[in-house]
């Protein structure tokens, strides 16, 4: 190598390197960032090294290793050029095919094509994958053309021009000028302009002046300042060299922590090829100016991040911040003025000279330019490194480019700003990405972390893990920040382990108020923002942890023993009755569901079962499928005919109504006759079970199951009076007349919502809720051939499947996509088996009939617009997309309310303008003394769980007014009732353990009849899978007897 | 000379000289626990904070790091001042109960409860040992170790020092490990029993030994007239 004179030396020397590179036919690039080499690309690489020599095309085929491409969730990524064909998850086995098809034929190996998720198309080209699509590559873009180990393929792309023009042509405050004009803040986090940094410093008094490149990234999940010292050091060389011209610095360090060797390799390197072209050292380019650049190693103290704990330790002592004033730039590292931008603050300088700082102007928002580096990681489908223009919005970033939630969970917060960030919850999906808006919100840009949490992430837990992380990280020098954290840590700790108080939440918030105050550096001044944050969005799940022993995301170890049971509206122990099974135990399993739950055959069939979405073995794995378990059991009782037996307590004179006999009112009555008071359940159609019997098409719940529960109901000593209606044959007063001390209504959601569009009232529009009544109380129903659903929830899908049993050509018409539809999801791809058209994105316009009878639906296409409260995008209807669809018959789902005529003026004012009954949601107890009301008829339509839920407290609640006791609900910590023994599983079961798949009937024997489509677990299957339960109980009951032993020593001594 | 505005008055101050030093020369009191004249500032303990800045967006900062500047606005028991100082002094209270100092403090700041989990240490790392040892005595025998609240001072590698003169230097300016008050209760941050009409601590032979939050308190001046 020469040492390049002067610009028009580099100008030659480029054009030679460019024309030097197209002799070659066909690149291959191999990402060789830390991802891609964690994902085992370097063997990968080694058989294309192999294969092109074994070909004899290593002189027409070149191969580079390239730094990290930024889809990390995909690697090792390869990209063939010139066509830029886009390979993800590339195995050595690959290479042979990719070498001999695509790069010597052209063509496409579809296998190893990246696959778009919500459509399942197929993507060739790198450029038209939406994760790199939606993004604007300024910086990052380069990493994935170049090898970072050398300069030729930096200076081929137009590398080291930006510096050649300053020398050259720009004076020191010209470049200053630039830099202001284009409006860059610094990207470490803070958000300082760049250029008044360094016009202070410049202006600063003293021969001798420093550059620093902060490259002490440690933002847990963060790693964008890594990624682009790995894959294309030279820029950041080129920016300091910039920087310090226009500073009028001598001398540079690159401050690196030692954990990222890969990144202080390639800067080491880059730095020894730089020194040999002449780019440090004396006379750069032939101008008058000298700088040289020492990279130097950090231990890996988050604190080191900080500017005056960096300098401290460049110069050799603790990594402690000072108190500023004096500022870096006034006093820095050894006392002299001392310039520090970040990795990526530096890296976009030899852009904004290369383009101009207009250019740089117009990309972002009025206060924050340019484009923005996040790594995105947790629960994100496309972990990997954005590069975004400021102003993106939030949700644009985690949906459209992070491709959302995997395992269709729901999307709960976004972390941004790493440790001192704070968390930003669903609302805030609209807002648009910058320096201000994140400040507004509570959290801060930092270096650009953000994490993302769906409902399994708690937010106490999550604070907990911050501030563990800060304790350990703090320097101890400030009394508030070493303190401050710790006692913050011990509350939140307290909270979470249920040993909380309501007033905790307060001296929380004053103390992170103060250490915010107090403290001398940023790491302090920001420790309380993910505490605060999380108070000022999520302080419900706080208050909920308190009060309620409670941790929805089924996290806290010690508030929830068993996600399962924790999560279980019942507080069923399914943990238990799960490790009955595995022992064969099976009517003991049963006994411990009937325990808890009346309805063990009806949950093991239609529950939501939100047991399994928080199962722990669903983390990094298949989720126990609890229900089929539960269903096992129960069928396992139904052909014992088995009864669970009567546990009723001393007998009690009292009389309670109920009002419905849906589950709400089933599960009401039983713990009520278990508790020995007299139970009459009155329900207005001529059969037991309400929407159970009458909603759910019996190919889901036959109704010789649904019997059973009832039967075991009944046997607990209930009455139940078919054919009797609220308002029609009874009436409240009547009931109380009558003797009854206590009234319960739970009378469901029973009307359906109208579309409120024109020509509904048209013959062949018909409620779907009334469709499936008749249908289930054998009714005759008039249905055309072609039938429309309207609706994406549960009904609108037994509608649509009860309606193909009758031989219709179904289609349902949703407005959003299949992703949004709250129906669950087994019965979505039940319907789409059993061959149901679905119209998603579609929402009615109007009807269309002739002579009042339907003949067609003019529907709409929709589009997903901004984001709604409940993390959903919202639909919006495209003008001019009107298309008809040719209709007999429409089923209308879109919604159910509750039917509340039956209540007279008396009551009247129980009911909330949306005619729910409205009650105390801890007690069920509505302002009228003695009668109580839950399930559909006070929330709106919700699932069989809740409401056999609120059944049971509704019980517990009309037991203490009938006792004459206070009303009110207690709480306590979640535990099993009994130890079951765990079983012994050999390594290999462990490992090969799969989930057990629920066997259905063939689609051809389901259309033609109601048989149950879902199959039971044989014997041997079930056992196996409860074998592979983790047994999450275990751990604390451990702990527990750990603490009761320690306590009795105590007591001994 | 620079000039500014402490509390509202326009005072004077050398250059070079820190908020704390110009505050105290004109008799305004701010206390410290990692402060000593002789001794290079630290900012460890937090206790000198004061506002500065304009109203709408000032903030705080330790008076014995920052310099006196032209024309700053100045405030040294403003609401948010105080504020932020008691709960210091209650963060202090629960690690290090014992500490006279720290006591009298509190009960100057009218710290009647204390509401984290009770701690007995006998440091609160304020550094003035360490600097004492470096700065006074040219010994540099003990230094810091450890990180966040593993933080600690001792010797290197904790063996005995050869460069340790055994001046007690360091003990002399230490705000926690002095004597004790040893009447205290330990599960109780504050004694208060010196409040009493008959304070429990005249009971004790070795009275001087005590410490308590009231300084002096009855007990001792009826002691010291017998």
């Amino acid at each position: 190598m020469i040492k390049l004179k002067n610009s028009q030396a580099l100008e030659e020397l480029r054009t030679e390197l460019v024309s030097r590179r197209q002799m070659y036919s066909a690149v291959i690039t191999i990402c060789a960032g830390t991802g891609c080499r964690a994902w085992g690309m370097e063997k990968t690489a080694e058989m294309f090294t192999a294969e092109l020599r074994a070909r004899k095309l290593d002189k027409q085929v070149k191969l580079k290793m390239t730094g990290c491409h930024g889809f990390c969730e995909r690697g090792p990524i390869v990209v063939i050029k010139p066509d830029g064909i886009f390979y993800q998850k590339v195995k050595p086995e690959d290479v042979k095919e990719i070498v001999s098809e695509t790069v010597l034929n052209r063509r496409v190996i579809e296998r190893l094509l990246y696959v778009e998720p919500g459509t399942g198309k197929k993507i060739t080209y790198e450029k038209e994958v939406p994760f790199y699509s939606l993004q604007q590559r300024l910086i990052l873009d380069d990493n994935g053309a170049i090898d970072p180990n050398s300069i030729d393929d930096y200076i081929a792309i137009g590398g080291y021009c930006a510096l050649a023009k300053v020398l050259s042509s720009m004076a020191q405050q010209e470049v200053i000028e630039e830099i202001k004009k284009s409006g860059l803040r610094g990207r470490g986090g803070a958000g300082f302009p760049t250029g008044y940094k360094w016009e202070f410093c410049r202006k600063a008094k003293g021969d001798i002046k420093y550059v620093i490149c902060n490259g002490d990234e440690g933002d847990p999940g963060a790693y964008m300042d890594r990624s682009v010292l790995e894959g294309n050091p030279h820029s950041v060389l080129e920016g300091m060299l910039i920087g310090a011209y226009a500073i009028g610095a001598q001398k540079g360090f690159v401050y690196v922590r030692s954990e990222y060797p890969l990144a202080v390799r390639n800067i080491g390197i880059a730095i020894e090829q730089a020194r040999k072209y002449g780019f440090l050292g004396e006379n750069i380019l032939g101008a008058e100016f000298g700088f040289n650049v020492q990279v130097s190693r950090g231990a890996g103290a988050f604190v080191c991040g900080e500017e005056t704990a960096l300098i401290a330790s460049i110069e050799g002592r603790r990594g402690e911040p000072k108190q500023r004033p004096p500022f870096p730039v006034q006093k820095g590292l050894w006392r002299k003025p001392t310039n520090i931008n970040n990795v990526e603050t530096w890296a976009n300088i030899p852009l904004i000279v290369k383009k101009g700082a207009d250019w740089f102007a117009q990309i972002g928002t009025e206060k924050s330019k340019g484009t923005k580096i996040f790594s995105l990681v947790g629960k994100i489908n496309n972990t990997g490194l954005v590069e975004i223009p400021m102003g993106t919005s939030l949700g644009q970033i985690v949906y459209d480019i992070g491709g959302g939630i995997p395992g269709g969970k729901q999307f709960k917060a976004v972390q941004t700003g790493g440790p001192s960030g704070g968390c930003l919850p669903r609302e805030m999906l609209n807002m648009p990405v910058d320096y201000e808006k994140l400040a507004e919100v509570g959290s801060i840009m930092g270096s650009g972390g953000m994490i993302v949490m769906d409902e399994k992430t708690c937010m106490v837990d999550i604070s907990k893990y911050f501030l563990t992380f800060l304790l350990d990280e703090s320097c101890g020098k400030c009394f508030t920040c070493r303190k401050g954290i710790q006692r913050m840590l011990e509350i939140v700790t307290d909270i979470s382990e249920g040993r909380g108080k309501l007033n905790n939440i307060n001296l929380l918030k004053e103390l992170a108020q103060v250490v915010k105050d107090t403290t001398m550096c940023g790491l302090g001044q920001t420790s309380p923002n993910p505490v605060l944050s999380a108070l000022r969005y999520f302080q419900e799940e706080y208050e909920e942890h308190i009060t309620k022993k409670k941790c929805r995301a089924g996290v806290c170890k010690e508030l929830v023993s068993s996600p399962c049971q924790h999560t279980c509206p019942l507080g069923t122990e399914a943990c238990v009755y799960i490790a009955l099974i595995s022992h064969g135990r099976f009517k003991e399993a049963y006994d411990i569901i009937a325990k808890d739950n009346p309805l063990p055959s009806v949950c093991g069939r239609v529950c939501s079962h939100p047991c399994e979405t928080k199962c722990r073995a669903g983390d990094a794995g298949e989720a126990i499928a609890i229900r089929a378990l539960k269903r096992f059991a129960s069928d396992y009782a139904y052909k014992q005919k088995y009864l669970p037996p009567k546990t009723t307590s001393s007998y009690k004179e009292a009389k309670v109504a109920i009002i419905g006999s849906g589950p709400a009112g089933l599960s009401a009555a039983w713990s009520l006759a278990q508790k020995g008071y007299q139970v009459t359940v009155f329900e207005a159609l001529p059969v037991a079970g309400g929407m159970l019997a009458v909603g759910i098409p019996s190919y889901r719940l036959p109704k010789a199951a649904l019997n059973h529960d009832i039967e075991a109901v009944k046997n607990s000593g209930v009455t139940i009076k078919t054919s009797t209606r609220l308002g029609r044959d009874i009436t409240i007063q009547g009931l109380k007349q009558d003797g009854f001390k206590a009234i319960f209504i739970a009378t469901g959601a029973h009307r359906g919502k109208h579309l409120g569009i024109p020509g509904e009232s048209a013959q062949g529009v018909i409620d779907a809720l009334d469709f499936l009544k008749d249908i289930n109380l054998g009714r005759k129903v008039r249905l055309g051939k072609r039938v429309g659903v309207i609706g994406g929830g549960n009904s609108a899908i037994d509608a649509a499947r009860t309606a193909l049993r009758l031989n219709a050509e179904v289609t349902i018409i949703y407005r959003r996509t299949k992703a949004e539809m709250p129906a669950l999801r087994e019965e979505v791809e039940g319907a789409l088996d059993e061959g149901i058209k679905m119209l998603f994105l579609t929402a009615p316009g109007r009807v269309i009939a002739q002579e009042n009878e339907i003949t067609g639906l003019e529907c709409v296409k929709m589009r997903l617009g901004e984001f709604d409260d409940s993390g959903r995008r919202k639909p919006a209807a495209i003008p001019g997309s009107e298309t008809i669809i040719p209709l007999d018959t429409l089923l209308v789902a879109v919604g159910e309310e509750p039917d509340t005529s039956f209540i007279n003026e008396e009551l009247k004012n129980l009911v909330a303008v949306n005619k729910t009954i409205v009650v105390n949601p801890e007690t069920m107890a509505t302002k009228e003394p003695g009668i109580f009301a839950g399930g559909d008829a006070v929330t709106g339509p919700a699932t069989v769980i809740d409401a056999i839920g609120a059944g049971k407290i509704a019980a517990e609640s009309i037991c203490q007014y009938l006792e004459g006791s206070p009303i009110a609900r207690e709480y306590s910590l979640t535990r099993p009732s009994v130890y079951i023994d765990p079983v012994e599983i050999s390594e290999e079961e462990m490992l090969t353990a799969r989930r057990a798949e629920t066997k259905t009937l063939p689609v051809k024997d389901r259309i033609c009849s109601y048989a149950e489509v879902d199959l039971a677990l044989s014997k041997e299957a079930a056992i196996k899978e409860a074998r592979r339960c983790l047994r999450c109980e275990l751990e604390l009951l451990k702990k527990d007897e750990g603490k009761k032993q320690s306590m009795e020593k105590a007591s001994v001594n | 000379m620079i000039n500014l505005k402490i509390n509202g008055i326009s005072v004077q101050a050398e250059a070079g000289t820190t908020l704390l030093e110009a505050a105290r020369f004109y008799g305004l009191e701010i206390p410290t626990l990692c402060h000593l004249e002789g001794l290079s500032p630290y900012g460890a303990c937090r206790l000198c904070v004061v506002e500065i800045g304009e109203e709408s967006r000032s903030r705080l900062a330790s008076s014995c790091t920052y310099p006196a500047e032209e024309g700053l606005k100045v405030r040294t028991a403003s609401e948010r001042v105080i504020k932020a100082r008691k709960m210091i002094l209650e963060l202090l209270l629960a690690s290090c109960p014992q500490s006279k100092v720290i006591q009298d403090l509190a009960s100057k700041y009218g710290i009647r409860r204390q509401r984290f989990r009770q701690e007995h240490e006998d440091c609160i790392l304020c550094g003035l040992c360490v600097r004492m040892c470096k700065e006074q005595m040219s010994a540099q025998a003990i230094g810091f170790h450890g990180r966040g609240n593993k933080r600690g001072i001792s010797t290197p590698f904790d063996l005995k020092s050869e460069v340790c003169r055994l001046c007690g230097g360091c003990i002399h300016v230490c705000p926690a490990c002095q004597l004790r008050c040893t009447y205290n209760q330990p599960e109780e941050a504050i004694c208060g029993g010196c409040a009493n009409i008959s304070p429990p601590c005249l009971e004790k032979e070795k009275f001087h030994d005590m410490m308590c939050y009231m300084d002096p308190c009855v007990a001792c001046e009826i002691k010291n007239e017998k």
